[in-house]
């Protein structure tokens, strides 16, 4: 067996090389050569494993104390002084002397500096959480969920009942701002979903009512609908996708640059500042927008009344209070603070819970929107059997 | 990419000439030139507003100049495409001042990510060699896998510094590296950057405001004012120079006691 044998690190030939020999006094000598940098290295260095490989096949230097590290690296980055490193630690760690002098000096500061700060080899492993341990920490997320927004309900009353007390406290400009936001701007897509989901109930309603020649029913079946439960229902469903997110997107931000707490440190309450404007403004924008959202989808209903069912305006809103009266409009009307309280509450809560980066910005929101729409679907559910049991 | 110092010691990294740089009718530079010699670390330094930060942001060709030309490694950057600079951002690695780092990652992926996404390293080794950069940053090992939210201000400057420095880079730029942290943290910092500079054959350009970094940290110090680079020399030098801009920068009362260290004030009040 050949005394210098290379132990390439690439099969191109002209790649990262290392000859380790045995040195004229019987030490081991290691010659590095070639390029040792990442453009070199192959994708998962092996030098030092091969380097074991043939120490093993070789027992008179393998137990020796002494080793020498020489050569010519034509360039050696971090990377290729990272798998020089190791190898020397290696080798240090058997218990031999490695000796770097005969390597340039630049070249040898870098091995020295990676070698001095050598990462443990072996990360430790995250530990993998069971099925029992995650169903566990679940419920308990959920536990701790439902106790926050019940502490926030309960912050929220108790600053709310007392600025109730003191209503000239109430921020009225943030009331009126927040009143443009959610409720001015909305008004083109409420309207406009609104109309068109009139026009589908219409279509629907008139597709089998006219093959009983009871076109006329579309009235009483778009208008009662519209009133009670879609009216209100889409608007509220509109609200939380379109409000209640940006109420979350903007507390959260403004959690994470810490807008929040230089408002605390200032001397202004961020529930009164921020929070009750908000749940105002949400209070009164709500109901305004379900009345234009009824007028719009009874205006859509209409529409496909008169030009699809032979119904004409004259005699669909002219049939309009025979099957509706103000009773029909307020129990749809009812329900829209309670979906105003609900959003604004669950918008805010989640934007305040933010905490730590911009992912979980975005987690907030997803939540926020999905927890307030079900909801808003839940209470108008619970609100139905109410009535019902009520009589109306 | 050759990264040990083959490099021509007298060529410059990078060469501004002629910059001007403009927000609306407000331009903060005004025909700047400034060459950056290989293997030096770089203090640039000016008041408030002279414009460090913007000068940072064109040399590492995130804000194209109005007007002007930008040589890095020899070549002309300001005529390339997004496509072709991507290899000279390679070469140059950004500590931005907050950190910027990726806050849904951890400390090792935020490192990971740019080796990840120019070399065709998967797997144990770029685990390895992302490590080794957390702790040639001065990071402790076990910081790898916190997010940066669960950092310190002084382990965020080092994680960002470890990213700046994961592909091994040949100019490194430093926005205020050691605002924000304690004196004793700030001069570790700087100690770092020397030793790294060192064995790395870096050449570091820093915006600063710490003294220590500007009087001890670095070779040369580049002095921002009157919309371009008034003078560029070691700091002992410039603190003795006659120019009262200058004068008034490194002889406010607590500059001076750094030049008085230097042994600067008595050859200067003569």
């Amino acid at each position: 067996m050949p005394a210098n044998e290379s132990i390439t690190a690439s099969d191109t030939g002209n790649g990262p090389m290392l000859e380790p020999a045995r040195g004229s006094e019987g030490e081991l000598c290691l010659h590095f050569s070639g390029p040792w940098d990442l453009a070199h290295l192959p994708s998962e260095p092996d030098a030092e494993a091969r380097l074991a490989t043939w120490l093993a096949s070789h027992p008179e230097v393998a137990n020796g104390r002494q080793a020498t590290v020489e050569g010519a690296l034509s360039a050696l980055d971090s990377a290729g002084a990272l798998v020089i490193a190791r190898i020397v630690d290696g080798l240090e760690h058997d218990g031999r002397q490695v000796n770097l002098d005969a390597l340039p000096a630049g070249q040898r500061k870098l091995i020295d500096l990676l070698k001095g700060r050598l990462a443990p080899r072996e990360r430790p492993k995250p530990r993998r959480t069971g099925w029992l341990a995650m169903i566990g920490r679940a419920t308990v997320g959920k536990l701790i969920e439902t106790n926050a927004f019940l502490a926030f309900v309960g912050e929220l009353s108790m600053q709310g009942g007392r600025l109730l007390l003191m209503p000239w406290r109430v921020r009225w400009r943030e009331v009126v701002a927040e009143i443009e936001a959610a409720g001015l701007r909305a008004l083109g897509i409420v309207g406009l979903l609104s109309f068109l989901i009139g026009m589908v109930m219409a279509y629907q309603a008139g597709a089998t009512l006219s093959d009983y020649g009871a076109n006329i029913l579309i009235v009483n079946l778009v208008a009662i609908l519209t009133l009670r439960e879609m009216g209100p229902l889409l608007t509220a469903i509109i609200v939380a996708g379109r409000t209640g997110s940006s109420y979350t997107a903007q507390l959260g931000t403004m959690r994470i640059t810490e807008e929040i707490d230089a408002l605390r440190a200032i001397g202004i309450s961020p529930f009164e500042m921020l929070i009750l404007p908000k749940v105002i403004a949400l209070m009164i924008v709500l109901p305004l927008l379900t009345v234009f959202a009824n007028i719009l989808g009874l205006l859509g209903g209409a529409v496909v009344a008169a030009y699809r069912f032979e119904v004409s305006f004259a005699v669909y809103f002219d049939r309009l209070p025979e099957v509706v009266n103000l009773t029909t409009l307020l129990l749809g009307l009812v329900k829209t603070p309670v979906f105003a309280i609900v959003i604004a509450l669950i918008g805010c809560m989640q934007g305040m819970r933010v905490a730590g980066s911009a992912l979980a910005v975005g987690r907030a929101t997803t939540v926020s929107v999905v927890q307030a729409t079900f909801l808003v679907i839940v209470i108008d559910a619970l609100f139905s059997v109410l009535f019902n049991l009520m009589g109306y | 990419m050759e990264t040990m110092p083959t490099v021509d010691e007298h060529a410059p990294v990078a060469r501004l000439t002629g910059i001007r740089n403009c927000f609306g009718s407000d331009c903060v530079h005004e025909g700047l030139d400034l060459d950056i010699p290989a293997g030096q670390i770089i203090a640039l330094v000016g008041g408030s507003g002279s414009g460090k930060t913007v000068l940072l942001r064109t040399l590492s060709m995130l804000r194209e100049p109005d007007a002007g030309r930008l040589e890095l490694f020899g070549v002309d950057a300001t005529q390339f495409g997004e496509r072709r600079r991507i290899a000279l951002r390679r070469r140059v690695g950004l500590l931005f001042q907050g950190g910027a780092l990726f806050t849904a990652l951890t400390v090792l992926e935020n490192v990971m990510l740019p080796i990840r996404e120019h070399t065709t390293i998967r797997g144990k080794w770029l685990t390895d060699l992302a490590m080794s950069k957390v702790v040639l940053a001065g990071l402790p090992a076990d910081s790898a896998d916190k997010y940066p939210a669960e950092l310190s201000g002084g382990m965020v400057k080092r994680a960002a510094l470890a990213r700046a420095l994961a592909l091994d880079p040949d100019l490194l730029i430093l926005d205020e590296p050691t605002s924000g942290l304690d004196p004793i943290a700030a001069a570790r910092f700087d100690e770092l950057i020397r030793e790294l500079t060192d064995s790395l054959g870096l050449t570091v350009i820093q915006a600063t405001h710490d003294l220590d970094s500007i009087w001890r940290g670095s070779d040369v110090v580049a002095f921002l004012a009157r919309k371009r680079v008034l003078a560029m020399a070691p700091a002992t030098e410039l603190a003795g120079r006659d120019d009262p801009e200058l004068q008034a920068y490194f002889q406010g009362a607590r500059s001076w006691e750094y030049a008085k260290l230097h042994g600067v004030a008595n050859s200067s009040t003569a």
